[in-house]
């Protein structure tokens, strides 16, 4: 009768721990990426941010800045051979201009802006993300080269899709893939995080991109001059 | 059990107490800690090792099932026999696989036309031929294919196909034929009520009969025709027909059945393929097989029958040609994809045979998708693959880029590149260079010989011969200087009986002495002189178990005697490599022999073997004598058509008198080959139907090889190219794949496995640009398999993900940083490509034209360097000896230092340049700043004076005016580029021209620097005076100035 009583204990205490573990949801999931990232307060203090950037291959640096005002524009630009191009994205408009084979920017088409729109959410797609009309699928766990990763999917009003796998033992970002269907094509892209930093302003933050994306420096909430959002400007 | 207590024993009940506590509360964590304490080896401890798929996309492989997204005329989902799901967003013009971690070998798709995002896939094919491959249950798809998630029908085996309720698709039905190989009680008609997430069995007849086809009508769903297939494969016959079989329809969704029968045929029927016209259901077509087969036409919805056409495409072989489709705008136009295509505008009374005009169409047709928006866009399925039509079947351009094919074997010469030669199945024999100028793509490959191909055999010790067969044991030898191919086939001698070869002869080299041939029917042959005199060398090595060999009466109702069916012959065969006299044969029936004096007495072990659990007369798929010690042996079994898909394999180590069967919760499907290496002797791969498994530790323990290898690859055979390392699969249904060099899992043991970093030691280096050229255009379409590694990577291993960043730097032996590479941080083997150059210089900035001698870099001189890994801040170093490339007879030692100093002058010329062009930008910018504000006219003058003749000198040293790609604007930058890349990009000498360039060069860079010394001697005093006498105006003045 004694062991019987342990054996229920053992079995409950099992089930209750396998149980935890296989039912978990997409917010439980999202809460944990948080809390091990910074809180989800610290990351919505965040109202810009400009990341100083090196691309590395072949032995040339390329220097990459990317800066983003929350809600209102994003702009990247890199610089090979003092050259300069650069991708705009507004809430309302975007542009391209590489200056090796354009005299002025290019606009983009509307459906391009439009999917791009989540860029210029420095938050992410995760939090308040019903407010942003988001929905989220939990897709249970996978693997990312051999890292077990929770698998989350965001669907978005664009019609962009975002899947998201987030590391099972530390919640940190591990990769995201993005797919559009856009101006008649359906295209995917997908990237590799890394090098987990903690800021000053209490977030961690993924310094490095697979593939030679390192970001040298990161400025937050300092003030944006938004004509940068301007082409030619 | 007494328990030791430093707490006395008074308190041992309260320890007892406590401990018990203890160990409940931690058991969960306790399981975890000891799951985890020790690294688990698998297929991403190899993580960066990924295999290179070589297709060929040229000739595909069999196309099971073709289903479109109706409402945007270019979403296409490909089921294959054997390479799983395919998609495609463009009409065809790329596919993507979408389903490499479940079933490779597919039944029947189908879209949720209202909600297209919902798919579903039914694994298993049911073209029911001898090599059909199992399935196991039904996946749903609701994000278009991204994620699946498996639904039930596990046990089915074979899904024929799957319509949905177009007007409720919470109703979906599935035709489930059921297992091939054995009575089952899972096969039937399937329905799902909840949108497929659940099914149930709604239509059974018995253990032999399934479901085959069904058909439901689109204006009343509730209405459903079903056939129903009495049928059952043997090792030695098929039988297609019974009493079982029939045409029921249901008018309540399959709740009740009639079954039709008026107008049709006598019973018993075989296999019926049925379906309606969209656009007037009530007009039905089906083809029925019976005593005599033919197309019926009904015009009530199947209550009455009319026989029609009775063509050799309606009737030919209807086990295997299950496909009938009416247009889904004209009931009258009907297309019967069979043996070959055709095409009928009076509903199926005659059929006219497509044209060759767009070139060959393969024959053998198991699917057809019509675009019912745009109905002249259709889209074929064969047993070669897919083919489009835009003019409603007439003509067929095939699709080049779909890489299924159905290997059975491969094999690989020792050439540099190595060739690598297999049969496909119903596609001939073919070869193909590993590596090849601008990677092996679909023109890399040579078709060599006819008919469906098995074995192909290069000659090791003849460069220019090859062996290759054809179904039946048809076999030649083939002169790969022009392809003419001689035949050899062994002939029955006068005592013999009637040979009796296996559907895939074997055609073996032997592994001690290469100049010996072997093939076998139910005796074993060899030659010695390329196959122009055979000796027969053993007796009947099989059961000659006279019931299993009536492959004459194989069919049932439609007699089908293709050499699929012949029994009782010799299957695998294999030399040890120790010892030419000892040799080893496996039959189709059990039987396992060997010989340990070259012919004479052949010992068979087949009862030693069963001793270990292996059931007797199984198929004896594959044996791999031991090249380590003359009496281990292994033996992979497959006993999958007496129903049983176990994997067997075994190990004998004294010569096949006891067995050891190796056995692995891993392992799944029937097993076909096992190989050993060639270096590691506990390194064994394990081909199964169903994956690729690898051990390190002599068979203990497995893992399943993911490495670019979808989960449940069919791997019929696997070789290891002794020079570069490179496991070579022949795959049922994904082509050839290569992983490259396999020495990092020679290398990785346990305990390498338990460091958290590694990073390897490299052998010496050869200092090389590649092996190939080329024009460098990009690949136009079909397939591309790319080419293995030009230059050695470095590798390194990781425990677990590295969360910090990491980068490999490169010293040389003086310890001077030569370049930066970002490192991968994946988990497992990673690999880091350094271009064995230096860093590129700093080229001139400013101009309105890319210049890129800022991405060329010399390449690096012999010596030793040092690899400096670095994760977040914890560093690893290892050397890299790199030396000259010997094998380039083109390009001496000397070359190379005559080479590297004249880039390095070069380099240095761009770096001088980048100086000069950089203050002249600088003082410009100055210059600009304070012009506007200076007030004094003569000192304005000065400044703007200053500021053009920087401009103009400035116009001689870069581009400046160059607006488009096609105007090509070439100043001093552009021309040291123009010589710098020449130099730099090719392993040769300068020329003499070259050389003098670069003095040219040299002397107008100088001119250059003078130059602006002239006018910094000139200008610069009174400009730097005119500025400072600006800068120390208020800034308000000299806004207002600038007013």
């Amino acid at each position: 009768m004694k062991y019987s009583r342990v054996s229920v204990l053992i079995t409950i205490i099992l089930i209750t721990w396998v149980g935890a573990l296989s039912a978990q949801t997409a917010d439980e999931i999202i809460a944990k990426h948080y809390a091990a990232t910074g809180g989800v307060e610290n990351w919505k203090k965040i109202t810009s941010m400009r990341k100083n950037c090196i691309r590395r291959s072949r032995g040339v640096e390329i220097p990459v800045t990317i800066t983003v005002e929350q809600g209102k524009g994003y702009k990247s630009e890199s610089t090979v051979g003092g050259m300069t191009s650069y991708t705009i994205i507004t809430n309302k408009e975007g542009w391209s201009f590489n200056p090796r084979n354009q005299q002025k920017p290019d606009a983009l088409p509307a459906e391009s802006v439009k999917l791009a729109q989540d860029r210029l959410d420095i938050q992410g797609p995760m939090i308040d993300y019903k407010e942003k009309s988001y929905k989220i699928v939990y897709l249970g766990t996978d693997d990312v080269e051999g890292t077990e990763c929770h698998k989350l999917k965001v669907l978005m009003p664009s019609g962009k899709e975002e899947t998201i796998f987030i590391d099972a033992a530390n919640f940190y970002l591990v990769r995201t893939v993005e797919k559009t269907k856009a101006n008649g094509k359906e295209q995917s892209q997908t990237t590799t995080y890394g090098d987990y930093t903690s800021l000053p302003e209490g977030i961690v933050y993924p310094m490095s991109v697979d593939g030679g994306l390192t970001i040298k420096s990161i400025e937050i909430n300092k003030p944006v001059d938004e004509n940068i959002f301007t082409p030619g400007k | 059990m007494k328990i030791f207590s430093p707490l006395g024993n008074n308190n041992i009940r309260t320890y007892k107490i406590v401990m018990k506590k203890t160990i409940l509360f931690l058991c969960p964590f306790a399981l975890l800690a000891m799951a985890s304490a020790q690294t688990k080896i698998n297929s991403y401890t190899f993580g960066a090792m990924e295999a290179r798929w070589l297709g060929p996309g040229t000739m595909s492989g069999r196309i099971t099932a073709i289903e479109g997204v109706n409402n945007d005329n270019k979403t296409l989902y490909l089921g294959s026999a054997g390479g799983g799901v395919w998609k495609s967003t463009n009409a065809g013009a790329s596919f993507k696989p979408i389903f490499d971690k479940y079933c490779m070998s597919i039944g029947a798709i189908a879209v949720d036309q209202s909600n297209p995002s919902t798919v579903f896939v039914g694994s298993g094919e049911s073209n029911m031929r001898n090599t059909v491959s199992i399935g196991d249950g039904m996946y749903k798809s609701t994000d278009a294919g991204d994620n699946w998630v498996k639904v039930g029908m596990d046990s089915t085996e074979h899904i024929a196909k799957i319509i949905i309720d177009p007007k409720n698709s919470k109703n979906i039905y599935a035709a489930a034929p059921g297992p091939l190989w054995c009575d089952s009680k899972h096969r039937g008609l399937y329905k799902s009520t909840d949108g497929g997430d659940t099914w149930t069995k709604i239509f059974y007849i018995n253990e032999k009969t399934g479901c085959a086809d069904i058909a439901v009508d689109p204006s009343n769903p509730n209405t459903v025709y079903a056939t129903m297939w009495e049928f059952r494969r043997f090792p030695y016959a098929f039988n297609s027909g019974g009493p079982g079989s029939g045409l029921w329809k249901s008018m309540d969704g399959g709740k009740t059945w009639k079954e039709l029968k008026n107008g049709l045929p006598a019973k018993p029927f075989g296999r019926m393929t049925i379906t309606l016209a969209p656009s007037a259901p009530q007009n039905m077509i089906a083809i029925v097989e019976a005593k005599e087969t033919g197309l019926y036409i009904s015009s009530d919805g199947g209550e009455n029958w009319k026989s029609q056409s009775a063509t050799m495409n309606v009737v030919s072989r209807p086990f295997y040609f299950s496909c009938v489709v009416i247009d889904p705008k004209d009931p009258k136009r009907v297309y019967r994809p069979g043996f070959g295509f055709s095409y009928s505008d009076d509903g199926g009374y005659s059929f006219t045979d497509a044209s060759y005009d767009g070139g060959w169409v393969h024959s053998d047709h198991h699917a057809l998708w019509i675009n019912p928006n745009y109905t002249n866009q259709m889209y074929l399925g064969t047993d070669g693959g897919v083919y489009i039509s835009l003019d409603r079947g007439a003509t067929w351009m095939f699709v080049y880029n779909l890489p299924v094919g159905q290997f059975y074997h491969v094999a690989c010469d020792n050439n540099n590149p190595y060739r690598m030669y297999g049969g496909l199945q119903d596609n001939g024999s073919w070869v193909a260079p590993s590596a090849a100028p601008g990677g092996v793509n679909n023109s890399s490959w040579q078709d060599m010989y006819g008919g469906d191909g098995f074995w192909v055999q290069p000659d090791l010790t003849d460069n220019n011969i090859a062996y290759a067969e054809s179904q039946g044991g048809n076999m030649g030898r083939i002169d790969l200087t022009n392809f003419k191919s001689l035949d050899i086939t062994p002939q029955a001698g006068k005592d013999d009986e009637k040979l009796r070869w296996n559907w895939n002869t074997p055609i073996v080299t032997g592994q001690a002495n290469h100049h010996n041939l072997y093939t076998a029917a139910q005796y074993l042959y060899k030659t010695t002189d390329q196959g122009r005199t055979w000796q027969k060398i053993s007796p009947d090595l099989t059961t000659n178990d006279k019931k299993k060999q009536q492959q004459e009466e194989s069919g049932g109702l439609s007699e089908d005697n293709t050499s699929a069916e012949n029994h009782c012959t010799i299957f695998t065969v294999a030399e040890s490599p120790l010892d030419e006299n000892m040799v080893w044969a496996g039959t189709d029936d059990g039987n396992l022999q060997v010989v340990t004096d070259g012919s004479k007495s052949w010992q068979n072990v087949s009862a030693n073997y069963a001793a270990c659990g292996i059931p007797a007369q199984t198929w004896v798929s594959s044996i791999e004598p031991s090249r380590f010690d003359r009496n281990t042996v292994y033996a992979t079994f497959d006993n999958h058509m007496y129903g049983d898909m176990n994997t067997y394999l075994a190990k004998s180590t004294d010569a096949g008198k006891t067995w050891k069967r190796i056995t692995s919760p891993e392992f799944t499907g029937f097993a076909h080959k096992i190989k050993e290496d060639l270096v590691n002797k506990n390194l064994l791969f394990l081909g199964t139907e169903r994956g690729l498994f690898a051990s390190i530790d002599g068979g203990e323990t497995w893992f399943r090889m993911k490495n670019h290898i979808p989960d449940y690859c069919m791997v019929r055979d696997i070789q290891i190219q002794p020079q570069t390392n490179d496991l070579v699969l022949a795959t049922h249904g994904r082509g050839i794949m290569v992983v490259n060099d396999i020495s990092p899992i020679r290398a990785l043991t346990k305990e390498i496995a338990e460091k958290d970093v590694v990073l390897f030691t490299r052998h010496p280096e050869p200092i090389t640009m590649g092996k190939y050229g080329g024009g460098g255009s990009p690949v136009s379409g079909g397939w591309w398999g790319g080419n293995p590694d030009d230059i050695q990577p470095i590798e390194y291993y990781f425990k677990d993900r590295a969360t910090k960043d990491v980068n490999v730097e490169i010293y040389d032996a003086s310890g001077k940083l030569v370049q930066t590479i970002p490192g991968s941080k994946r988990k497992g083997i990673n690999k880091v490509y350094w271009n064995l150059r230096m860093t590129p210089p700093k080229t001139a900035t400013g101009s309105t034209k890319m210049d890129y001698g800022n991405f060329i870099a010399p390449m690096v001189l012999p010596g030793m360097y040092t690899a400096k890994l670095k994760v977040g801040d914890k560093e690893y170093t290892s050397q890299i000896e790199m030396v000259h490339d010997k094998d380039n007879k083109l390009f001496t030692e000397e070359d190379r230092k005559k080479q590297f100093e004249a880039a390095m002058q070069l380099y240095h010329m761009h770096e001088r340049l980048y100086t000069l062009v950089d203050s002249i930008n600088t003082e410009q910018k100055e210059l600009k700043e304070y012009m506007e504000f200076v007030k004094k006219a003569s000192e304005k003058k000065h400044l703007k004076e200053y500021y053009d003749k920087l401009e103009a000198l400035r116009g001689t040293l870069l581009a400046t005016k160059h607006k488009s790609i096609f105007a090509d604007e070439k100043k001093l930058r552009e021309y040291i580029t123009e010589v710098y890349g020449a130099v730099c990009n090719q392993e040769c000498r300068p020329t003499n021209l070259q050389e003098g360039r670069i003095t040219v060069l040299g002397d107008d860079l100088k001119k250059g620097e003078e130059s602006h010394e002239k006018l910094v001697a000139e200008y610069a005093v009174k400009a730097k005076s005119i500025i400072a006498a600006e800068k120390a105006r208020p800034k308000v003045q000299q806004a207002n100035a600038g007013n």
